[in-house]
């Protein structure tokens, strides 16, 4: 029976079969590579110093536009201002991000029913957000009505729209299962 | 006639107030967010309650964006990256 997240007495339980979660140890992997990938004040023209108090040489979203919507500009309309910014928080946010995967993936290699603390259902709540906006990048899904052209082009024979409609369909099961999630934890959440 | 310092300081930083600008902190309507997880970010993380937290999620969903919270620039900063940790599309600019 499929179930996504739920709460019980001990915790948020994750409803997954084998083929659920080896998927998301495979896309949470993805992701994290991705953001492990280029700039990330690694390099080595990188003063070790600024490395050491957290400012990155990272000035210009990346290239990547996966990975700039992972990591937007703080300022809209002030470039000097959001390459500022950028310089001082890129290096710690891809940081968290790639922990908080790290943290979701572990939890799919416990043997038997998976069971949630606080911070872990926290960090499968983001972790999901970074990878359906990801895959919302690869696919082109730009505007709320994409994603019904999206879906009509699927399954046309075309390969190209094939293995975009798997990608929809692999994106639909992870809004579906953040959905159950942002559910249980929402039901602890003050009014 | 002698002034004292604590009355003259007081006037200035009054005027220091009023010369720094108020920030505000936007976040930005995408297709992908879900309108669940955008409400469950603003009461778990602002700690808004159910009702206000709804109504910017909706601003956010039918006008684009919403202003979600106002204040000196440092702390909108930490807002806005605290939001990006959370995948929410947030930026910060001066509230004229």
């Amino acid at each position: 029976v499929i179930s996504g997240f739920h709460r019980t007495r001990r915790g948020i339980r994750a409803g997954l079969d084998q083929d659920q979660r080896g998927l998301l140890d495979h896309v949470l992997g993805e992701v994290h590579d991705l953001l492990d990938d280029g700039r990330d004040g690694s390099g080595p023209d990188e003063d070790p110093l600024f490395r050491m108090v957290g400012i990155g040489t990272a000035v210009e979203p990346p290239a990547d536009p996966a990975l700039a919507r992972l990591l937007p500009d703080a300022h809209r309309d002030d470039g000097p201002a959001a390459a500022e910014f950028r310089r001082y928080t890129e290096g710690g946010l891809r940081e968290r991000k790639r922990a908080g995967l790290v943290a979701a993936r572990a939890c799919l290699a416990r043997p038997g029913p998976i069971l949630l603390d606080d911070a872990e259902a926290q960090a499968w709540v983001v972790a999901l957000t970074d990878l359906r906006l990801v895959l919302a990048s690869r696919m082109g899904l730009e505007r709320e009505e994409d994603h019904d052209r999206l879906a009509a082009a699927a399954g046309t024979g075309d390969p190209v729209q094939d293995q975009v409609g798997f990608l929809l369909m692999v994106y639909d099961f992870l809004s579906w299962l953040q959905e159950t999630l942002v559910e249980s934890l929402m039901a602890q959440l003050p009014d | 006639m002698v002034t004292s310092p604590i009355e003259l300081d007081e006037p200035r930083a009054e005027q220091d107030v009023q010369l720094s600008p108020p920030w505000v902190t936007l976040v930005w309507n995408d297709p992908v967010n879900l309108m669940s997880y955008v409400t469950f970010v603003f009461q778990k993380y602002f700690g808004y309650g159910r009702v206000k937290s709804e109504e910017l999620m909706l601003d956010v969903h039918l006008k684009g964006r919403a202003a979600v919270a106002h204040g000196d620039r440092e702390e909108m900063e930490r807002h806005v990256e605290a939001l990006h940790g959370y995948g929410l599309w947030a930026t910060l600019q001066k509230d004229d």
